[in-house]
């Protein structure tokens, strides 16, 4: 079950989009999403802890995974890697490795939410992208 | 004996000029009500501390609230957590107080996770990454929570002299960097003597935990404080959703200002009894008005701070039987206004009834009541009512603390009307079973006496510490303006203070009968 309200999915999406057409260099097809999830990684790990990190995104990855089948190949390694990626088995259209990269960080935030609140999770993605707005996120 | 000019030459500097070069200690705020009190200020500057205590009792709180009071984004606080408590786990419960800005977090407040130096390295490798950060960042305070998990860990592979040592370089290297520090861990009280970590230290704040009865007491204890005088002994401490807030056992009137040297004398409002008192009440005297239920000692409580008011003498009532209206309203009945002043902020009437709260938090609220309106005069109707609002387990702190309050207010010039329930027999007059008299200057006894097929009232000065005051007993009546004092001396009447008293004189006529007006 995905918990992420509107507000998350949007601000997902925005993050999602501001990683799009930054690859990595080894794999243009690399998602955005996990983009966006190592680069908040260093920053929740200095929350969590390495381990903390881990099992945060784990979980995030398991829910989403149950609506997203080319993610069940997906594993979170240690330190919060990414794993069992190369190229999902069928092929993924580009929408929908978009669509399900926003649930999967919708989701991660989701948790932050939770965990933290609202606030504090905005204050912490804030840190990590400035050049986002948050100002007119959805709300419904 | 006096000294000579030359002798006078020669003297070395005065206090002041030697104390000039003295190194300044800045004292920073702790940001918990009541605890800069008890530290004698606040928590030096740059000092190397520990916050210790059993599990739950408020460490992790008192370091966040001292960090969110004090760090700014020019300054701020490094938060180094090891295993007890991940920083997502803090900031989920440490956010519910009323202290946490989240603004703060990330630029005046930083969280560093150290978790995976701790588990994987050795204490070298931990004090090389605190050193990395501290260079870093320049932090103004530096928080480890806990340090006792990284001792812990420590100690499985490392000497306590190795430990010693690393305790000893991690003070000096912060220190160096003007930082101030908090260490808190989890320890046990007989720890104290033989860790290195206690011995390095420059303040040592010991939360406690004691269970009294079914009540639990927060305490709080400066075991150590280097260069400044703390307020020695164990304090009450509440958490709440404002975080932790200190009582100190002091009150925090050790600094108060010393009453006037000639002091005045205060108008009872009852012109008879000022008479009895030798023209009044002293002024900064405390005097306890002790009789059974219905002889009127609200009424005199009532009549003291009005006439106050009338004075421009700003009054407190505490009040723990009946609710404040009630009182305002009884009073009216006397035709004394106490709405008036009360919306001038002249008069606060207190009802106070906690049921849970430590004396100590009781007289607080008093204080800070008596400071808000400037009080003069302060009536506390009833001690037992006072006594009965606390939670038993605080019970047995009552006296003292009535002791030190009493003591602290009176000396710098607040003057106090208690009330006291007294059960009447008809073979002796107890003037109280709180054996509280000690803490009076001054005692009035009312009691009923049986004259002439009425159960009417008499009244007596017992005691006056200030001077004379007149030994006659005097029958009184509640009318419709208070308590009134009539009649002179029962001369035809002995045994008075029996409550049966036996009639001497030959009565020629009737006396007029004392009552109420209807």
């Amino acid at each position: 079950m995905i918990r992420a309200t509107p507000q998350m999915r949007d601000l997902a999406s925005r993050l999602v989009t501001a990683e799009t057409g930054k690859p990595k260099a080894s794999d243009p097809e690399y998602p955005a999403a996990f983009n966006v999830c190592e680069k908040l990684r260093p920053h929740l790990a200095t929350l969590m802890g390495n381990e903390g990190f881990r099992a945060v995104l784990s979980r995030a990855l398991t829910v989403t995974s149950a609506e997203v089948k080319w993610l069940a190949e997906v594993q979170v390694n240690v330190g919060g890697a990414w794993g069992g990626w190369d190229k999902p088995e069928a092929q993924v259209a580009p929408k929908e490795l978009r669509e399900s990269g926003v649930l999967l960080v919708a989701q991660l935030l989701g948790l932050l939410v939770v965990f933290i609140g609202e606030k504090l999770t905005l204050h912490l993605v804030r840190d990590v992208y400035p050049e986002i707005s948050f100002e007119d996120l959805n709300h419904t | 004996m006096k000294k000579s000019k030359a002798a006078a030459k020669t003297k070395p500097p005065t206090k002041v000029a030697r104390e000039s070069g003295k190194v300044v200690i800045h004292k920073m705020p702790s940001g918990v009500r009541g605890l800069d009190d008890i530290l004698g200020g606040g928590i030096p500057e740059f000092s190397f501390n520990i916050i210790a205590g059993t599990p739950g009792c408020g460490k992790t709180t008192l370091a966040h609230q001292i960090v969110f009071a004090n760090a700014t984004a020019k300054r701020p606080a490094l938060y180094f957590t090891v295993l007890g408590e991940p920083a997502m786990k803090m900031l989920r419960y440490q956010q519910q107080y009323s202290f946490f800005e989240e603004e703060k977090l990330g630029r005046a407040i930083r969280f560093v996770n150290l978790a995976d130096v701790v588990m994987e390295k050795d204490l070298d490798a931990v004090f090389q990454e605190i050193a990395k950060q501290v260079a870093e960042v320049g932090p103004s305070l530096v928080v480890v929570d806990s340090f006792r998990t990284v001792v812990r860990k420590a100690l499985t592979s490392t000497s306590e002299l190795e430990m010693q040592g690393f305790v000893q370089r991690l003070a000096q290297f912060l220190t160096s960097w003007e930082a101030t520090t908090f260490l808190v861990g989890e320890y046990a009280p007989e720890e104290v003597k033989d860790n290195p970590v206690f011995t390095i230290a420059d303040g040592l704040v010991w939360l406690s935990q004691v269970p009294e009865r079914n009540s639990v007491v927060r305490k709080l204890q400066i075991m150590k404080l280097r260069g400044q005088e703390s307020v020695p002994g164990l304090h009450t401490v509440r958490i709440s959703e404002q975080g932790l807030q200190a009582f100190s056992r002091t009150l925090g009137l050790a600094a108060r200002k010393s009453p006037p040297e000639r002091r005045r004398r205060l108008s009872m409002g009852i012109p008879d009894l000022d008479a009895m008192l030798g023209g009044g009440l002293l002024e900064g005297d405390s005097l306890l008005i002790a009789g059974p239920s219905g002889t009127g000692k609200s009424a005199l409580a009532t009549q003291f701070i009005a006439e106050g008011l009338r004075k421009g003498e700003p009054g407190i009532i505490a009040v723990f039987e009946e609710r404040p209206n009630g009182y305002t309203e009884r009073a009216a009945g006397f035709g004394l206004d106490l709405k008036t002043p009360q919306k001038q902020g002249q008069l606060e009437i207190l009802y106070l009834r906690p049921l849970d709260l430590s004396v100590d938090e009781t007289m607080q609220e008093l204080l800070e009541a008596i400071q808000r309106v400037g009080a003069k005069r302060l009536a506390i109707d009833s001690l037992v009512g006072f006594e009965m609002a606390l939670a038993p387990g605080f019970r047995a702190d009552f006296r003292e603390s009535l002791y030190r309050m009493i003591g602290a207010l009176t000396g710098a010039g607040i003057t106090i009307l208690s009330t006291v329930e007294v059960e009447d027999t008809f073979t002796a007059m107890p003037f109280s079973h709180y054996a509280i008299s000690f803490l009076t200057d001054d005692i009035i006894r009312l009691r009923y006496a049986e004259i002439d097929g009425q159960l009417r009232k008499i009244i007596v000065v017992v005691k006056m510490r200030g001077g004379n005051h007149s030994k006659d007993i005097r029958e009184y009546v509640i009318t419709d303006k208070g308590v009134v004092v009539i009649g002179p001396r029962q001369t035809d009447y002995a045994r008075l203070t029996t409550g049966l008293p036996e009639h001497l004189g030959q009565r020629e006529e009737a006396p007029p009968e004392p009552k109420a007006k209807s």
